[in-house]
């Protein structure tokens, strides 16, 4: 009984919606949902004239969001209001777990079109690897695929194909607090290399402007791969994971030590919430205001100076280099995945278009808004040509430089372990940053072997 | 032959209802703790990976053979009974003694309100609590640092505990949580084991000549066997098997005391490679084991002698 007046309920919601889009006229509604209405024997006759076929494939378009991409982005209703009838949802993907969708695709079925959330490096190995996604290439339109900045295209294509429609980009730069660093006698311009940064952080804690000078968060993805990127990009093996014993991942690790020497004893310390990865020590401490400088993906001191007593003192630069080293970093999308058993694909390649490009979500995420201030850039290169050709005026620098360091940034290498070979490594490369292990090389062979180990075991 | 049949009717009838009438909570028992146990035996055996749609393969003892070879299986079952040491004694001898002193509050209304009292923690939700606790044990902002910091002079900013994250203090810092959010509830279970010791008793001893130390040795604590036996047995339990709390305060760090083998088995089942949960499911038989072991010797302890 319960199901057939949910299939009576769908079908008519169905018509409506055919009927304020205009594809059907009035009297072809009324003799449609009369037929639906008639119970058990009206949904009989409509699968014989084939509006059970419509029933199944045309559910209303599903996204479904990971929470905090809502909570960020106040625009996304207004965008989720061109298409009527949407039905757009949270994902049950707290703490990037992904299981739910890869028990509805072993069931080739999914609740969802596409999710919105997806994290090219995090979890699109395995989601291909679990059959959940397909590529993007025969639905996402030729134009908006050339207009994607290469580096971020190649983040998030494997073997040739379009797993991931980039949506939010995150990059790895520097904040400081020039409340503090004025205060140590410090210019407002941004330190350009590690040796500048050092010392200026040193010149914090040295004047007692602030008990520390600078800081980062521990976990690999966010330290140890964008230091190196900023010496060479170009360090990841043959198989896709990152060469931890590299020269430049060495140097990498020897810079955390000596900006360790000028932070907080905790900054090493596993975060409050999501299995450690957030809410880090870093992020408290330049909340509290106790540190001045600090390397992060914008998100985090964009956030954390909104506790400050002027968040406007808060100011945004690329993230320092070493000398005569490269200049790069690291950056990710927050991306769309679309489910391979998914329904509406057409449909999903138009809404995630204007979702992606639509103007508001960007000037609220670039300027703040009253619900947050996420600091998240868009990924097409027509957007920043335009930003550049007239400058709105609640554009802050930090975007134009950091759109210039995107055409040398890399993202970590996409592979089944391309987030978990930083956690299984921390605590090896940890001992050098403790002082357990005096040779960083040493500790940085024992993440290949340990990393390797677990490789074996599948 | 129609008679015989009404006859025997009845008889086989009232046969079989007592066994039509448990129909439903067999059900339930089978279905929901028989055949979920079965199921993660029978892929323990077997190289069961989430993420592919490959059948899994019998692999015999394989698993179990991997975990039990490798040190983070020992380290993080050690780390599970150290958390347990821990934190047993505290819901045992506080709430006995928190129990024993209202039991003795004369005025009705006065026991009312130390035992509502008691029980505010027991009613907060885990999230409230865990949220409650990281701000307090927080090394930059948090009160108790700031305390020993600010307040009493007896750190500075840099060298003040680390209570949470993965170091050594983190243990001892989730357990003394624990204690506190259990303490109304446990001390409970001690005040209704007290009021099942008849006065007599008591009181008797008192005449006989016996202290306060002597009757509570040999009158009280005899009396509120059964309930220790119930309460260590069940925190036993509960304490070996945390996760929550590590996941929240400790994360995936394999070097923290935290990365017990229940978060080794998480990070198995979900997290790494192509979530291998055949191997997982190995990881959590053997932690079944052990614990079962134990909980074995603690009902040999608390048996009900003479």
């Amino acid at each position: 009984m319960t199901r057939r007046t949910e299939q009576e309920l769908l079908l008519r919601r169905l018509w409506r919606e055919r009927l304020l889009r205009g594809e059907i006229d009035r009297r072809t509604f009324l003799t449609n949902s009369l037929v639906a209405g008639l119970g058990m024997a009206g949904v009989g006759v409509a699968a014989k004239y084939g509006i059970g076929s419509a029933l199944a494939q045309d559910r209303p378009l599903t996204p479904t969001y990971y929470q905090w991409i809502v909570d960020l982005h106040p625009s996304i209703p207004q965008v989720n209001a061109q298409f009527p009838g949407i039905n757009a949802q949270i994902a049950p993907v707290e703490g990037f777990g992904i299981e739910r969708f890869v028990a509805e695709a072993k069931n080739g079925e999914s609740t969802w079109d596409v999710y919105v959330g997806q994290t090219p490096f995090v979890e699109m190995s395995a989601m291909i690897a679990a059959d959940v996604i397909e590529p993007w290439d025969p639905y996402i339109p030729k134009d908006v695929l050339d207009d994607m900045i290469p580096s971020i295209r190649a983040e998030n294509t494997i073997d040739g194909k379009l797993y991931g429609w980039p949506f939010l980009l995150d990059v790895i730069g520097m904040g400081w607090h020039s409340g503090i660093t004025n205060k140590a006698g410090l210019p407002d311009t941004p330190p350009a290399t590690w040796d500048e940064y050092l010392a200026n952080a040193k010149a914090v804690v040295d004047s007692g402007a602030a008990p520390f000078g600078a800081t980062f968060d521990a976990h690999g993805w966010r330290s140890l791969a964008p230091m190196t990127h900023s010496l060479d990009p170009n360090v990841y093996t043959a198989d896709g994971l990152f060469d931890f014993t590299s020269d430049q991942a060495i140097e990498a690790l020897m810079l955390m030590k000596k900006i360790m020497a000028l932070s907080h004893p905790d900054i090493l310390l596993a975060g409050a919430s999501d299995g450690g990865v957030n809410g880090t020590p870093d992020e408290v401490a330049f909340a509290a205001q106790r540190v001045g400088y600090y390397t992060k993906y914008f998100n985090a001191p964009l956030r954390m100076a909104q506790y400050w007593d002027d968040p406007g003192e808060l100011h945004l630069a690329p993230q320092p280099k070493f000398t005569g080293g490269a200049g790069s970093t690291v950056f990710w999308t927050t991306g769309c995945a679309l489910f391979k058993h998914g329904k509406n694909k057409e449909k999903v390649a138009e809404y995630i278009r204007a979702l992606t490009y639509d103007p508001q979500i960007w000037q609220d995420s670039i300027a703040g808004t009253a619900t947050g201030h996420p600091g998240q850039l868009p990924p097409y290169k027509s957007i920043y040509a335009a930003w550049d050709a007239s400058p709105p005026d609640w554009m802050p620098p930090f975007v134009g430089l950091v759109r210039s360091q995107l055409d040398q940034a890399r993202a970590i290498t996409n592979h089944i372990f391309g987030l978990q070979q930083f956690v299984i490594g921390q605590p090896y490369w940890e001992t050098y940053l403790k002082g357990e292990e005096p040779d960083p090389r040493a500790a940085m062979q024992k993440v290949v072997e340990a990393v390797q180990a677990e490789i074996k075991r599948g | 032959m129609a008679q015989a049949l009404t006859s025997r009717w009845p008889r086989a009838r009232d046969g079989i209802s007592p066994w039509l009438f448990l129909v439903p909570a067999v059900a339930f028992f089978v279905g929901y703790q028989v055949y979920p146990i079965f199921r993660v035996v029978w892929i323990s055996f077997t190289d069961y990976q989430f993420l592919t749609n490959e059948p899994a393969r019998w692999v015999g003892l394989d698993n179990y053979a991997v975990a039990l070879n490798d040190p983070l299986m020992w380290v993080s079952l050690w780390r599970a009974f150290l958390f347990t040491m821990m934190f047993l004694p505290g819901t045992i001898i506080l709430p006995l003694l928190l129990a024993i002193l209202i039991d003795r509050v004369t005025s009705p209304r006065l026991a009312t309100v130390y035992r509502v009292i008691l029980l505010i923690p027991a009613v907060i939700p885990s999230t409230l609590v865990f949220v409650l606790w990281k701000w307090m044990y927080n090394y930059q902002v948090g009160p108790i640092n700031h305390i020993l910091v600010e307040v009493l002079g007896l750190f500075t900013v840099h060298n003040a505990p680390q209570w949470l994250g993965g170091t050594s203090l983190t243990l001892p810092s989730i357990a003394i949580m624990e204690i506190w959010w259990g303490l109304g509830y446990h001390t409970i279970f001690f005040l209704a084991g007290l009021a099942a010791i008849p006065k007599e008793l008591p009181e008797a001893a008192r005449l006989d000549g016996a202290n306060e130390w002597q009757i509570f040795w040999h009158v009280t604590r005899h009396g509120l066997q059964p309930i220790m036996m119930i309460l260590i047995v069940l925190r036993f339990g509960t304490s070996m098997a945390v996760i929550d709390e590590y996941l929240i305060f400790g994360g995936f760090n394999r070097d923290s005391p935290t990365y017990t083998w229940t978060i080794y088995m998480y990070d198995q089942a979900f997290k790494l490679g192509m979530w291998r949960q055949g191997f997982a499911a190995a990881i959590g038989m053997i932690g079944a084991v052990v614990m079962m072991f134990f909980v074995a010797i603690l009902l040999y302890i608390f048996r009900r002698r003479g």
